[in-house]
């Protein structure tokens, strides 16, 4: 299967902190990624770095073959992203945000059929700030496909969301991997990886502690279940250096 | 074109819903003129003045709404663009975060334009205005005060570390400019020594072109704002290229 990120040794800091030390990973076409570890290991620098907001101190970085910085108008052609924070103007419509949207691009898809595949449909003239945090959530995803993208970044993307609405950000992700669609997530659920999963990458203060499988995970650790297995990667340099 | 167009739609949309830049920029130059012009009606300027004072005042209104847009509503949106995140996203798309930029100058530009055409309108038909200068300086005086505020506004909103600082610095800029750089308090009936402060208001200078090109006097008496307009304009647009933050 072809690779469709490719990052090899990776490192980015601020000042004496390494927020990326040497990472190296890849993801292949038509799979979920997951991105994972705790706030301030290094997931956003990371995405930063790939699509090319960050500039890194060192490192290779191609999506779809291309390099996000001197490719960039080609390569997001292509490319959804939603960032972990809500960045949209104050009192935009749900209908306008998605109508500029889809003018920044050449072949965007049809909005209208994207937010009723997503079940809001019916909020194309309400403010976006009036949204519940599922619905806007649902906005984000439509957002980040109106592209028509081959792949899409999605930062934390059910944070803040309630169980309901997480399950059904999951269907709708399942349904977007089977379509073909690549997906590069963080996120703090271990239930969420688990279902959406196909590869992870475990960081720890900016160094990748595990890559592999989530079954691979369970297995090299002692644990049976993949949350104690995550908590025991990320555990591992605190244990260590306790026992020096 | 096609971004551009629907970004300047929505953007004035959403401009427009937030009411601000209309009064400042639209409702309050008229309501000054009006004032002006109760108060001092079509009388001369001064006594054996060939011009009204409303001639005379009819340039420093017409630059109430450049003020606005440009050292009040630039820097705001800029500023609240970036710290919302707005101009990275525009980074992961294939259009340039410069593209956005662009709208929020044309939006600011529209209100000034507007804010002249009616300005124009009312002192036409209310106080019997007559343009005695040569139009197309007083247009071309009109732009260079224009771009000289635009500059200001940019370069506030691209170096203020966030929105909020970047308020403080349009307010402090704005407000004495406002009221003392003779676009609504006329200049001309400040007290000499209060002149000689104002003038270093970067707008009081700008005033005096536009004062100069409605009246038709002579442009070589103003050829020190002129400069002083051009060296704002390089200054602040080279230092908000050079260190404009994205985020």
């Amino acid at each position: 299967m072809e690779d469709v990120i490719k990052v090899k040794n990776l490192s980015k800091s601020y000042g004496n902190l390494k927020a990326v030390d040497d990472f190296t990973f890849l993801v292949k076409r038509g799979t979920v990624f997951g991105l994972l570890g705790a706030n301030g290991a290094g997931k956003s620098t990371t995405i930063d770095c790939v699509l090319g907001t960050k500039k890194a101190d060192s490192g290779v970085v191609s999506v779809l073959g291309m390099n996000p910085t001197t490719n960039r108008k080609e390569l997001f052609e292509q490319v959804g992203v939603q960032f972990q924070e809500s960045h949209y103007q104050e009192n935009i419509k749900v209908g306008e945000l998605c109508e500029v949207t889809a003018s920044l691009y050449k072949k965007p898809a049809d909005y209208k059929s994207l937010l009723g595949k997503l079940g809001v449909a019916d909020k194309t003239n309400t403010l976006v700030q009036e949204l519940s945090g599922g619905e806007k959530q649902r906005l984000f995803i439509v957002l980040a496909l109106i592209p028509s993208p081959q792949v899409v970044f999605l930062d934390e993307l059910t944070t803040g969301l309630d169980a309901r609405a997480r399950r059904d950000v999951w269907q709708i992700l399942s349904k977007l991997k089977a379509d073909g669609l690549t997906i590069l997530l963080t996120s703090h659920f271990m239930d969420e990886v688990e279902a959406l999963c196909d590869e992870i990458c475990i960081l720890e203060k900016g160094k990748a502690v595990f890559c592999g499988t989530v079954s691979e995970a369970i297995s090299q650790s002692s644990c049976d279940k993949f949350e104690d297995a995550y908590l025991w990667f990320t555990d591992e340099e605190g244990i260590d250096n306790e026992s020096l | 074109m096609k971004a551009f167009r629907t970004l300047l739609k929505t953007e004035l949309k959403l401009s427009l819903r937030g009411m601000d830049m209309l009064i400042f920029a639209i409702i309050m130059p008229v309501i000054v003129l009006v004032v002006l012009g109760i108060i001092y009606g079509s009388k001369p300027a001064f006594e054996g003045a060939d011009y009204t004072f409303i001639q005379q005042s009819f340039g420093a209104l017409t630059s109430i709404a450049i003020c606005a847009g440009g050292v009040m509503g630039l820097p705001l949106v800029v500023s609240d663009y970036r710290s919302k995140k707005i101009l990275k996203r525009f980074k992961v798309t294939p259009i340039s975060p410069v593209t956005i930029l662009l709208v929020e100058v044309t939006i600011y530009f529209l209100y000034a334009l507007i804010s002249l055409l009616t300005l124009f309108t009312v002192a036409i038909i209310f106080f019997g205005f007559k343009m005695q200068g040569n139009i197309l300086q007083f247009i071309l005086g009109w732009i260079l005060v224009m771009i000289s505020m635009f500059s200001i506004g940019m370069m506030v909103g691209g170096i203020a570390k966030n929105s909020k600082s970047a308020g403080i610095i349009a307010s402090v800029l704005y407000f004495p400019m406002l009221i003392f750089s003779g676009a609504t308090l006329p200049y001309e009936v400040m007290p000499t020594t209060m002149q000689k402060v104002v003038d270093i208001l970067p707008l009081t200078q700008g005033i005096k072109i536009l004062k100069f090109a409605t009246l038709g006097l002579p442009m070589d008496n103003v050829l020190l704002p002129i400069i002083a307009m051009v060296a704002i304009a390089a200054i602040c647009s080279f230092v908000a290229v050079r260190f404009f933050r994205w985020e």
